[in-house]
This record gives C-alpha cells, structure tokens and sequence, in this order.
C-alpha cells in the first residue's frame, strides 16, 4: 500500500488543474488551542511552545529507516528529518531552494549544476559538503531500492568544490525537479543511518527522538537545535506519531485536543468538523489514487476484466461524498500521460458473461477470492462492500481482510506464490510530479515483488515502460502517446489493475494550529516546522 | 412473577424431582414474562421466515447515492454507508441470527447428550473418560474458545456454528450425564435389564427421553447467550461477513459512525438485546415450569 507514498506526485498535478494548490483552510482563524500550552498574555516571541503536536495517521509509520530505500508510509517522518537539493512548491508549481540555494543547467538539460546551501549541519554532527552529497547520492543509486529510479538519468557527479555538485546525465531529464522527490532524494551522511530507528543522518528540522515499533505512540521527533533554518520560540519542538486505526477515535482524539491532525476522516467527520470550533479542515485534490490490483498469477484474463465490470465506479463516488473523485486511467489528472474519457462503468451483465467464459458464476462452481485492504480506510471499505455485494450476486465470495501495511505487503510478497491474495487494494501516488512512478513500480517486471503487486510480467511492456524517460525530455507528445498506450495494454487487455477514483484530501486539525498548507507532493506529510500555534 | 419456594418443601421422594413428566407440571396460570417472550421469540421467528415478504428492500439493495440517510418514512430505519436499507438488514439478519442458534443448539444438544447419557448409564472408565474431555473443553472461558477457533478458520457464517458449538456441547454432555446416571438406577430400568433388554434400546427408551427436560430448559435458556456469541464473534470480525446481513456484524460496521449515524449500530443493537432478552425470559419461564420444586404466582 504505500498508501502514503503515491500520494505526493498525484497531488502536485492536481493542485495546478484544480487552482486549489495548498488547499482551502477553513477556520484557521479560530482560537481554540487545545494541544498548546501557551501561556495566556505572554508575548508571541516570548514564548516557547512546550507542546506536542501529535499526528494521528491510520496505519503504522515506519517501514523503513533507510533514506535510501525509504518508499513507504515513513514519508510523513522522513520529510521532516531529512531534507533534499530542493522542495517542489505546490503554488508556484516549481521546484524551490532547500539545500541547494540555487542552480543551472546545460547542454539542452544534461547537465547540471547545484550551489549547495553553507553551514549545513547534519544531526551526526558533520557538516554539508558535495563530497558526503555525492555520497549519499551515489549510495541510493547502489542500492537500487525503493524509488532510486529517479537517478536512472545520471551518469556522472563530480565535485569541482565543496559547495558545488555537478551531474551530468545520459539523457535530458529535469533534475531539479527529480531532487525534490519525497523518496530517495534526501541528502544524508550515511554514517547515521540506522535502520533500528535510533538515530538519523539527515538535516532535517527535526530528529528522531524514540522508535517504538508496534505501540500506539510509535514515534517521536525532537527538534534539532543546530538546524539551518534556526529555531523561533512559537515553533513546535516536540512531534509525536500516534497511530489510530479508528476514524472515530482519532476524530475524539482532535476534539479532545489530545491528538493535532488527522489526514483523514469520513465525509460525515469531516462535514462535523467544518462546523466544530476547536477543529479547522483542509480540502485539497491529490495525485493519489486508489489501486486494485488483480493476481495475474491466480487469476484468469476473464475473471480480471470480470472484477474490473463488477465494480460500481459511479456508486463507490457517490458514497465518498467529495472525497473523491471518478479516475480516468492510471494517471491522475494535471499529470503527463492523463488520458481524458475513459472512466470505468460497472457492466454486471458482461462481467457475468466473463466470469461464465471462465467457467463461474450463478449455478455453476462458486469463485472464492482474497481480498487485502488497509485496517481502518473507510474508503476502502466502501470500496469492499460494494464490490462484495456485487459479487455475491455472480456467485463469487470475496473474503476481504483489513490489515496493517506491513503485515498485508509481507503477504502480498510471500515468497510461495500460493501465500499471496488474489486482490490487493492500495494507493498510489507519484515519486516526484510526473507519472513514471505508477508504471515503473507498480507494473513493470521483476523477479522479486516489491510494489508489482499484480505480478504481472510482459516484456513488451517493460520495454515501453523503460523508454518512457528518454522520451518524456526528448518528444513530450510521443511520451503522451506511449503512456496513453500502456494504460489500454495494462488496464483494458491486460485487467491488471481497475483505478476507481483520485483522492481528494480531506484533513482535520487543531484550530488552534497555524500555518497548515497541504503539498500534495509530498502526501500526507506534515511540514511542522512551517506551524505554530496561534498565539 | 416466579420465585423459588425454599427445597426443603421438595417432595422427599429419591431421586432428582426433573423428570416429573411435562403434562403435569406445567402451570395453570402462565408466566406473564414467559408468555411475553414466547410471543416476541414466535415474532422474529415470523419476521426473519418472511424477510423476502417484509422487507421493504431486496437483501443486497444498494444504492450509494441515498447513503447514510437518517430513519425517514422511506427508509423506515435508516441507510447503510451505501445506501442498503437498515430494516431490511435487520430482518434478514434475523435469519442469519436465527439459524446460527438453531445450528449450534441443535449440534451441541445432540453431540452433548449422546455423549452424557452415554456416559451417565454406562458409569464406569468410559464415564471418566467422557468427563474429563468435557472438562478439558470446560476448562477454556466459552467465548475465548470460539475466538481461537474462528481466527484459525476463515470468517463465516459457518465458521461461527463450527467455533461455538465446539464450546458448547460440554455443558449438555454434563447435564444429561447426571440426569442419566439418577434415572439409570430406577427400579423401571433395571426392571428392563432384568427382562433382557438390551443396553442400547433401554438407553434410547428408558434414559434418554427421562433425561431430555432439564436439557430442553437449559436449550431455551442458551438460545439468546449463542446469538450474543455469534454476535460478538461477527463483531469482531471473526463470523460473517460482508455482504451477509448479520446483526453483529451491522454493530460493527456501524459503530465507527456511531456520533454521526447512530441508527447503524443502534437499530441491529436493539434487534440483538430484544432476541437475547426474549430466548432468557421464555428459559426462565419453562424451567418455572418444568421445576416441581418452584412454584408460580
């Protein structure tokens, strides 16, 4: 699911279609500050904010400590403890300064050049130089892991002096927006890297302070005394992940004040919430969204298309009430490679005429399917009992499991094939704003899977998917062209996947909070170190 | 109202006084409760039988764009959170309900007793035997048993019959052993043995009828714990499952939007707690008056 991960490319590009870049915040004007304890009458700069703010995510946090491999729900920590060349702004829809205080480019985009940001320290204590940049660097590159594709273009980084890095690519790619990827872009010393949670290479504003794997409070971070960016008295020091899989509970949990934000609740939490005066909401629409993927090892080509038939696309939209929207194909909307018009439609007859071809459905042998979908995602429930309802009238039982990220990614990578469910539900969202992320991971080859979870394997795929750098720097049109193509072969002859809708991001915090804007490339990542109470 | 007159008013003849025979026990004047049980029991039992006639909405109706709408004149009690007709659910949960306490009740009962008369004429090693497996079973609290069980096995309907009657035959097999062994040592028995009647038959006719009626009472009364069972075990996730219209499982689904839509949970709630409420007062009301040795007023 790395139901986190897909969201932060999908959001950028939709921010720009929709004009509604950082979201709609409403009631931040309101004073009520019930996480806060600050001190009634004491001047703003006066005062040091000794509160928590406390994140209240659905699932667990991390999966992975590795800045390198990083590819997961980790995101909404990582991105405040460790920090890339620049950060892409949802506004101005352009990458922007952050350790690299500026840059150029050459030779048509293959060549490029970063003025790294001075005084950087890391929390080992060592300074920035481009020597431990190119480091970090080369070192996600080797280990291959998690989104390291985004390096696939360089060929090259030298160090001309200690605050320059240069790269030179095989091929013309927009590096800097590359180095504002959520995954594999940070800049870390690698000698803090520790994959136990203990401590942490980055620059970040904050650090971690303890890891507490499988409790209900499974994170905190501390501020970073010798962060860059310097410390005000009014900025939250203290950051605590709790994990609450009940929607109702973390509502309970804001308007108690024991919990700051909550990235999602249902839609009848979240129209409470636009009327309740110690919570503030957040609207904003997103590149992230929701994935069905089908076993092409177990299932047959008629049973996937029957899946795809039986869901009720129309019904499921309706049932969000607006925290959704109708998907179109594999890529969200503002995205390269969007393809207008071909929103799916349930079709019950021709998915029982599928299934029948197959040798199921009404009176003849009932189909027994395995559904996993992430514990706690309302959303995804509705998406389950509808499509369960449907099915049961095909005489297919789908036995759906709610679980926990780690524990239904571990299953979905069994390594005995037999172990693996026929049905994965989950959310995608891009690396950094552009579409490649869908197809390189999630349905290009591999030996073993990591976010294929369709197991599909088609060498003609693969090779158009891995032609799709070269040519979205070199002929946009024909990179439209093949994407276009890709999602007939994956979706329609393929019924790897069936995509329902786009998420629109519904957040609820403390009304007391101020400063929230939602940067929908980076996906459920709170920046705290850009929030302060009100005073 | 019924209460227990003191036992040392209890007729002195030997022997357990339960096996007086139905016809003359049974009271002259019915309990008010009992028969208020008995009548909404003979309800539900009506309303899940005619589900298909009564419900207002087929059982997998679903209409996404009317979803969670508050009870209304259309939607007597309310929709689900796409659009299925909370009445509707409910009656035909009733079914589901219905025809798990049937199944479990009509397993343990027969798995029990067989076994319990078994080992109450016989006595003896296989007497002990049989006693100390119920006891091993006895030994685990019933519903964390059934839990154990159901996660080992995948969620359903069926799940739950197998899961709780596992738990659930030990208690008959105890109950019919004692009433077996009273009624294995009465003169009309062992007038049979004498006569050369042969062990099997004088069990099914001599024991085993005499040892039904306390057996019959503790059926009633276990009717509304296997429905809270089969309710808390789909509550958890462990018993049916979606689309299956299952009381419990309607708690469940319903009780996270519990502040915002509480006719989900509420209504299959107050379906549960009626059935329970009626299966107890109607047990309560047979053992008045199957008991010799309590008395109506």
């Amino acid at each position: 699911m790395r139901w986190l991960k897909g969201l932060a490319v999908a959001g950028a590009v939709a921010l720009a279609a929709s004009a509604c870049a950082g979201g709609q915040v409403r009631g931040a004007d309101r004073t009520a500050t019930p996480a806060s304890t600050t001190t009634p009458g004491a001047t703003q700069q006066a005062t040091e904010n000794a509160s928590t703010f406390v994140y209240a995510p659905n699932l667990e946090v991390v999966t992975d400590w590795d800045p390198a491999t990083s590819y997961s729900n980790e995101i909404m920590a990582m991105a405040n403890i460790y920090e890339g060349l620049t950060r892409y702004n949802a506004q101005t829809q352009k990458p922007e300064p952050r350790l690299a205080t500026e840059w150029t480019s050459a030779d048509d985009g293959k060549e490029w050049t970063f003025k790294l940001r001075e005084g950087v320290k890391f929390h080992t204590g060592a300074t920035l130089t481009s020597q431990i940049a190119k480091q970090a660097i080369e070192r996600t590159i080797k280990a291959g892991g998690g989104a390291a594709y985004i390096w696939g273009a360089v060929d090259k980084i030298e160090t001309p002096d200690p605050l320059t890095l240069k790269f030179t690519l095989k091929y013309a790619s927009p590096l800097d927006l590359i180095a504002s990827s959520g995954y594999a872009a940070y800049i870390y010393d690698p000698a803090g890297v520790d994959k136990d949670g203990k401590k942490d290479g980055g620059t970040g504003p904050y650090t971690i302070d303890q890891w507490q794997k499988g409790k209900e409070t499974e994170l905190t971070l501390k501020a970073f005394e010798d962060y860059w960016g310097g410390w005000k008295p009014q900025q939250y020091k203290k950051i605590a992940f709790r994990v609450t899989p009940e929607i109702n509970t973390a509502w309970q949990l804001l308007q108690s004040g024991e919990v700051t934000f909550v990235p999602r609740l249902n839609p009848q939490l979240f129209e409470k919430a636009a009327t309740t005066p110690a919570v503030q909401t957040s609207k904003a629409s997103s590149f992230q969204n929701l994935l069905v993927l089908f076993n092409t090892e177990t299932l047959p080509l008629e049973v996937r298309q029957a899946l795809q038939y039986a869901i009720d696309y129309d019904g499921l939209v309706a049932a969000l009430k607006g925290a959704g929207v109708k998907a179109s194909g594999l890529v969200p909307q503002g995205l390269l490679g969007h393809v207008p018009g071909r929103e799916p439609r349930q079709d019950l007859a021709k998915a029982q005429e599928l299934l029948e071809r197959a040798g199921f459905g009404p009176d003849k042998p009932e189909l027994v399917l395995d559904l996993t979908y992430a514990q706690g995602d309302e959303d995804q429930k509705l998406l389950v009992t509808l499509l369960s309802a449907a099915l049961k009238k095909l005489n297919v039982t789908l036995r759906a499991k709610p679980m926990q990220w780690n524990a239904q990614w571990d299953q979905a990578k069994a390594k005995d094939p037999a172990k693996r469910q026929d049905v994965f539900v989950m959310y995608w969202y891009p690396d950094y704003p552009d579409p490649y992320s869908w197809f390189v991971n999630v349905f290009r080859s591999k030996e073993t899977p990591d976010f294929n979870l369709s197991y599909l394997k088609d060498a003609e795929i693969d090779k158009m998917i891995d032609a799709l750098p070269a040519l979205t720097a070199t002929d946009p049109a024909a990179a439209q062209a093949s994407y276009a193509e890709l999602q007939k072969k994956i979706i329609d002859e393929r019924a790897a996947v069936a995509v329902p809708y786009v998420q629109t991001y519904q957040r609820a915090l403390a009304a007391g909070v101020q400063g929230y804007v939602d940067n929908p490339a980076y996906p459920n990542v709170v920046f705290f170190y850009d929030l302060a109470p009100s005073p | 109202m019924s209460r227990p007159i003191s036992p040392r008013s209890a007729p002195p003849e030997p022997g357990p006084p339960e096996q007086a025979p139905l016809r003359r026990t049974l009271p002259r004047v019915p309990d008010r409760f009992a028969v208020a049980g008995v009548v909404l029991l003979a309800l539900i039992t009506l309303a899940a039988l005619l589900a298909p006639w009564l419900a207002p909405y087929p059982e997998d109706h679903l209409d996404p764009v009317n979803a969670l709408r508050p009870p209304s004149a259309e939607h007597w009690l309310g929709t689900d959170e796409v659009g299925r007709d909370v009445l509707s659910r409910i009656l035909y949960g009733a079914q589901t309900s219905l025809l798990i306490a049937a199944a479990v009740l009509g397993a343990s009962s027969v798995v029990g007793v067989t076994l319990g008369v078994v080992a109450g004429y016989a006595g003896g090693w296989l007497r002990d035997v049989i006693m100390r497996i119920t006891d091993v079973f006895l030994a685990f609290p019933a519903l964390l048993l059934s839990v154990a069980l159901a996660v080992v096995l995948h969620p359903s309907v069926a799940t739950v019959i197998v899961a709780i009657a596992v738990t659930w035959w030990p208690w008959y097999t105890r109950l019919a052993a004692s009433t077996a062994a009273s009624v294995a040592t009465r003169p009309y028995v062992d007038a049979a043995r004498c006569l050369g009647v042969p062990a099997p038959l004088i069990v099914l006719r001599h024991v085993l009828p005499n040892s039904l009626t306390p057996v019959l009472v503790q059926l009633s009364l276990d009717a509304g714990g296997v429905i809270l069972t089969a309710a808390a075990l789909s509550y958890l996730g462990l018993g049916a499952q979606d689309p299956t219209a299952e009381w419990g499982l309607m708690v469940q689904l319903g009780q996270s939007r519990f502040t915002t839509n509480w006719w989900l949970a509420a209504f299959p709630g107050l379906a549960i707690l009626l059935t329970a409420f009626a299966c107890n007062v109607l047990g309560e009301g047979l053992r008045n008056a199957l008991d010799p040795r309590r008395t109506v007023r």
